[in-house]
């Protein structure tokens, strides 16, 4: 009997959202018996002092990740300026036509006034 | 792929300065150096909690002791973080939490030599978070260079929650050589008793053959004497700026190299401390460490009874 109940806990990562419109971020892993106490041990672990908006823990074993190297990871060495807005050199037209560039970032400013 | 050539290629990256993650193919002696390395820091974090939480209870005022209660709620919470490192690179070799555990209680593990020192007064308090948190934040700002990334990243936390630990201990210092004459003999006493072990906290200059390999992989940056000369370095000035003194006759830096000389520590006795586990304090913190592990298995046994059902049945909270 003594040797089928394992003291081993699980371990889950720790994924935290620090403010509302920020993304989930692993800031580490525990081990703790279940998910509820996942999380008491992460607020205990990780937040002594941060605040956070929202945090995960999530079953490590739940986790499935590419293998670290080239072949799985997507990184190209092509040119993606087609992809990218630096990849268009509009404002040397539009000042020929005596029209300025526009970029997104004054458009979103321009909406925030 | 043959392991030479895996080793060979794996090198390249080292040597580029690239970043190793803990699930790459990685050679076995480099994993060994890693769990070895981060098994005795987390290790060291937990037994370092000891000899400060005896201060909670003493600590001379409330704030002391919320401060100081904080500080041990640190180092539990490093040794945990850094535990479960060594746990995911441990687990080819199919060991977990319990028999990381297990290996400080039958001396398998090393800690720190300073932790298996006694901390007879409040002063002992302040100087450890003084000198010996100052010591091991030279040494793990080192490592937040680490090639090993998990290990890097997770320095990064604690290197900032140390930074709370050496101003604390500076203003327990400060606050002694501020006050009565007892209370600068007091700090005088607490700096005479942790110069010596410092000295050892860095390890010898000619270093071992593991710590060399560490070197080689870039898992560490600099050696024990580099290390120890910044120490030196750093902190023989604010101590003589208090009007204490360093108790060690020997100690003289070089006009020309600016390299300190100071008297070798007593390697054999700290060494053997360390292995043996034969210091002042070791065996008994070594059995608060037994009770905590082993008189409360029950419990985590009873929590994963438990929670058997409740994980399989658990709803996602999304």
């Amino acid at each position: 009997m003594q040797d089928t109940v394992s003291s081993e806990y699980p371990v889950f990562e720790v994924f935290v959202q620090k403010e509302p419109l920020g993304f989930h971020t692993n800031v580490g892993s525990l081990r703790a018996a279940n998910p509820e106490l996942a999380l008491q041990m992460a607020r205990e672990t990780f937040f002594r002092r941060e605040n956070a908006y929202d945090i995960w823990v999530v079953p490590q074993d739940c986790i499935f990740g590419t293998a670290h190297d080239e072949a799985h990871l997507p990184v190209s060495g092509l040119d993606k300026g087609y992809r990218l807005p630096g990849g268009y050199d509009n404002a040397s037209h539009w000042k020929k036509f005596r029209a300025k560039a526009m970029t997104i970032e004054e458009v979103a400013e321009d909406m925030r006034s | 792929m043959e392991e030479t050539e895996r080793t060979r290629i794996f090198m390249e990256r080292i040597n580029a300065g690239e970043k190793i993650e803990a699930n790459d193919w990685m050679p076995a002696e480099y994993r060994n150096l890693l769990i070895k390395q981060i098994h005795m820091h987390g290790i060291s974090e937990i037994m370092g909690a000891y000899p400060e939480k005896e201060w909670v209870p003493k600590a001379p005022s409330i704030r002391r002791k919320l401060a100081l209660n904080a500080k041990v709620q640190d180092e539990i919470g490093h040794g945990q973080m850094l535990l479960r490192l060594a746990e995911d690179l441990s687990r080819p070799y199919g060991r977990g939490r319990e028999e990381l555990m297990d290996d400080v209680l039958d001396g398998r593990v090393k800690f720190h030599n300073v932790f298996h020192m006694e901390a007879p007064t409040w002063a002992d308090a302040g100087v450890i978070g003084f000198l010996v948190d100052g010591g091991a934040i030279i040494t793990q700002a080192m490592l937040l260079d680490s090639s090993y990334a998990p290990y890097a990243r997770m320095l990064k936390r604690i290197v900032a929650e140390e930074s709370f630990h050496m101003q604390h201990g500076e203003a327990v210092v400060l606050a002694l050589a501020e006050g009565s004459q007892a209370q600068r003999d007091m700090l005088q006493g607490a700096i005479n008793r942790w110069w010596e072990p410092m000295m050892f906290f860095f390890g010898p200059v000619q270093m071992g053959k593991g710590a060399q390999r560490m070197m080689e992989y870039k898992i560490r940056t600099k050696t024990n004497e580099e290390l120890r000369q910044k120490f030196i370095n750093r902190y023989v000035p604010r101590i003589t700026s208090l009007g204490m003194t360093i108790p060690d006759s020997e100690l003289r830096q070089d006009p020309d190299t600016k390299e300190w000389h100071y008297s070798q520590p007593d390697w054999e006795r700290y060494n053997a401390m360390v292995r043996l586990n034969s210091g002042p304090m070791s065996q008994a913190r070594i059995a608060m460490r037994r009770q905590a592990h082993e008189e409360q298995r029950w419990v985590r046994e009873a929590m994963n009874k438990a929670s058997e059902r409740q994980v399989s049945e658990h709803q996602p909270a999304i």
